[in-house]
């Protein structure tokens, strides 16, 4: 992104516009609409939830003020609070703090507040005030304050603060010209209230002031700011973000904690009180409601939803809805895009001399491609289900529900939504766990969320069960049985594993969770949608470059070098190939679970992603596809396959072996990237692999041992 | 640690439908401050809506599900159904 290169010092006079384009960043509580006024300010395409935590990384977009130029916005995470509990909370802290090198310090501010919760929503705003820089308050949601009876008087609210205010309701768009024009003004006010901290407390902020300007080049005002936050808050070196403090601020901070813990008074909780007394003396008179309001629809809705027994009624209709749909109502897409490649794969062999060149682009990169193709339908309809569940407001409720039980295995119901994220993709999933406070708790979650059965093991199961079953025709019925165990076995699994590391590796407190549910809202379908398409394209960016490579490269590998004798079949000249030496390199591992070399090429290129294996697995048995069902003359080639003694080698039992191996193996790199950028370290993403395939390794030596010694 | 008033109980405990004002927030310093940054800290005034471990709480107009630990850390004594 060109951005322009004004990362000024705080510490000196902020530059005047000129022609530069100025940078807003929207800040404001979790879940206050400020990624839906993102949308609507710049019409990007962004991820917009109804859970806390949508946002867990800055977003960068650009709109046009009322003249036509350029403005820069940046979309921050939400924050209660800039003294910041967790990584996400942390992002939003750092950029306004000017910390990030990454991303320039914002001129202009733009608070977004629920009007329905004022008080609290402006804590965050009071904090921000500080920062001495022009602020635009937007009231956000006028309309759910007008339902619940609420009246703001706005334009007293803008005499106290003496900064414009903007009555909005972003997802109707209302009150956006009258906020673009505010943005649009060369001259914003610099805020005129001020609160006078607690008397006890200002001779450490004056001190820690004074040394923040000294020795850590802080501008007077952020410093003041800063050393509020680092009173507020008892982790100074999260407080100070990338950019350690100097020796002499952190000294006197700690001198004024001890002489502070002597005394025994919680001056930090002081200071909290003491700016919510600032705030409530700004807010008298300022709310009106009408009569008493009876329940919302809300608490209607809630009575059912969070009931200990419907609760639990809801949350499994949810489940299982979600995942019969992804079974039944993909089936007609999929068949007509398996058809289409199989029509294109045809026309290639027909319009193409035979050669290398021609089995390249059919068997290599068509087939590869389109076998993995084939599962868009249902990863669309995974992420359709989820962004429906965070929109309305249930993926919260779901969090409630859930706690209960993850606070048996020592988690709490914050882990919840990454893990349910994890079932569309493990990537989403890690990333949303940077709202959980504590970092172990965050650890742990980030280990075992890959353990939930993604949607890229899909394609590994359904080919699976299509050869684990005889006769052509799946029943329905048991192909979502058997999926269902694969699921259960994954989420067993992850719990069982969080189980232990919170009481082996990563022992920490109880888990204390605490997490805002929000009001239910219609479910915007342009959001879902729009999230529904961001993910799709992310899926056939990954189908057009490391699938359609791996298919190239599998391809080469399998094909050279070439057997010397030219007469030789297609199962001799794979062993002969450079894919067959490794596989029978590996075959003596894997063979205690029943699986040959050629299982162990799928077992290695799958590695890069899991529905490699069967992309893999079409060109090893050099599957032409066909007219038929995708998974059809895979399934056949599979039956055929057989040990160089005659027995088979896709047993049932190999298949179900082969199915709980893909439940526990680590087999995607793209998640071991994440791990590493959200850990910051090699660590933890080589402890995942090695304790996940280690896992797989040793739940599929008992199971085929057994089954065998059982006689399957 | 200082010595509980005998009139206070811990949030977990208040029953569902019952008002309370937050006495004393106990335990871990990060966890006072964030709760009395969310609008929960001491004088706030706060209504059980549901749940026995998982507390599900209204508090200024806004629902906040509280885990048990964190519900056992905030003492508050129970209002007269007639002051709510």
């Amino acid at each position: 992104m060109n951005l322009p290169p004004h990362i000024v010092s705080p510490g000196k006079k902020r530059p005047a516009h000129g022609d530069r384009t100025p940078v807003y960043a929207l800040v404001g509580n979790p879940n206050c609409g400020k990624s839906t006024l993102f949308n609507a300010l710049t019409g990007l395409k962004q991820k917009v939830g109804n859970y806390p935590g949508v946002t867990v990384e800055k977003r960068i977009g650009e709109t046009y003020s009322q003249h036509g130029k350029p403005i820069k916005l940046i979309d921050l995470p939400g924050a209660y609070s800039l003294a910041a509990r967790s990584p996400d909370e942390a992002v939003t802290r750092d950029v306004l703090l000017g910390r990030r090198a990454d991303t320039p310090q914002p001129d202009r501010i733009l608070c977004i507040v629920d009007a329905t919760n004022l008080e609290r929503n402006l804590y965050l705003v009071h904090q921000i005030l500080d920062l001495g820089r022009p602020v635009i308050l937007v009231l956000n949601m006028m309309d759910l304050a007008k339902k619940a009876g609420l009246h703001v008087r706005v334009t007293r609210l803008e005499q106290e603060l003496g900064i414009p205010i903007i009555a909005c309701e972003a997802v109707n768009g209302r009150g956006l010209v009258e906020l673009k024009l505010a943005m649009s003004r060369a001259d914003l006010p610099l805020a005129r209230h001020r609160w006078d901290v607690p008397v006890a407390v200002a001779p450490a902020v004056a001190e820690l002031q004074a040394s923040l300007t000294d020795s850590d080049a802080r501008s007077p005002l952020v410093a003041r700011a800063e050393a509020l936050l680092l009173l507020t808050d008892f982790d100074t070196v999260r407080v100070a973000g990338s950019t350690p403090l100097s020796w002499r601020t952190t000294g006197i901070l700690e001198t004024w904690q001890k002489r502070w813990d002597g005394e025994g008074t919680d001056w930090a909780g002081s200071l909290v009180n003491s700016r919510y007394e600032a705030i409530n003396r700004l807010c008298t008179g300022l709310v009106q409601q009408d009569g008493t309001a009876g329940p919302s629809t809300s608490d209607r809705i809630d009575a059912v939803v969070v009931h200990p027994l419907w609760g639990w009624l809801v949350l499994g209709s949810v489940m299982t809805a979600l995942f019969l749909s992804i079974f039944t109502f993909a089936e007609i897409p999929m068949n007509w895009i398996a058809a289409h490649v199989a029509l294109l794969a045809t026309w290639m062999k027909g319009a193409m001399a035979p050669g290398d060149l021609r089995d390249l682009l059919a068997d290599g990169a068509i087939a590869g491609v389109g076998s993995v193709l084939v599962f868009l339908p249902q990863i669309l309809i995974l992420f359709f289900f989820v962004g429906l569940l965070e929109s309305t407001g249930y993926m919260a409720r779901a969090a409630f529900i859930m706690d209960r039980l993850m606070s048996r295995v020592g988690l709490n119901g914050k882990s919840f939504i990454p893990l349910l994220s994890s079932y569309a993709c493990a990537i989403p999933g890690i990333m949303a766990t940077r709202t959980i406070e504590d970092p172990k708790d965050r650890l742990v979650t980030i280990l075992v969320a890959p353990l939930m059965s993604c949607s890229a093991r899909l394609p590994v199961y359904l080919v699976l069960i299509a050869a684990l079953l005889p006769g052509d025709a799946v029943p329905m019925l048991t192909e979502v049985g058997i999926m269902l165990l694969m699921y259960a076995l994954g989420t067993l699994g992850a719990f069982g594993f969080a189980w232990l590391f919170k009481r082996t590796l990563l022992k920490g407190a109880p888990p204390m969770m605490i997490l805002e549910l929000p009001p239910y809202r219609l479910p915007r379908l342009r959001d879902v949608v729009l999230q529904m398409l961001e993910r799709a394209s992310l899926f056939l960016k990954r189908a057009g470059t490391i699938i359609l490579g791996i298919s190239i490269v599998l391809w080469f590998l399998t094909t050279y070098p070439k057997h010397p004798d030219p007469a030789a079949t297609a199962t001799q000249q794979i062993a002969h190939s450079f894919a067959g030496r490794a596989g029978h390199l590996l075959e003596p591992t894997i063979k205690p679970l029943g699986f040959d070399w050629r299982i162990g090429i799928g077992l290695i290129t799958s590695f890069a992603a899991r529905e490699v294996f069967v992309s893999s697995m079409g060109v090893v048995f050099g599957v032409e596809e066909s007219n038929e069902k995708n998974t059809t003359p895979l399934r056949e080639a599979l039956r055929k396959a057989a040990w160089p003694d005659g027995a088979p080698v896709f047993t049932a039992l190999v298949c179900l072996t082969l199915m709980i191996y893909y439940v526990f193996a680590m087999q995607c790199m793209s998640t071991v990237a994440v791990v590493k950028r959200e850990t910051n370290t090699w660590r933890w993403p080589l402890f995942q692999i090695a304790y996940m395939t280690g896992s797989a390794w040793l739940v599929c030596f008992v199971v085929y041992q057994t089954g065998r010694a059982l006689g399957y | 640690m200082p010595t509980t008033a005998p009139h206070l109980s811990p949030l977990c405990e208040l029953p569902v439908g019952a008002t309370a004002r937050v006495c004393e927030l106990k335990g871990d310093e990060n966890f006072c401050q964030r709760v009395r940054e969310m609008g929960f800290g001491e004088a706030a005034l706060v209504t059980k809506v549901s749940g026995s471990t998982t507390s599900l709480c209204q508090v200024n107009g806004t629902r906040i599900a509280l885990s048990h630990d964190a519900a056992m850390n905030i003492l508050v004594e129970r209002l007269p159904d007639s002051a709510r």
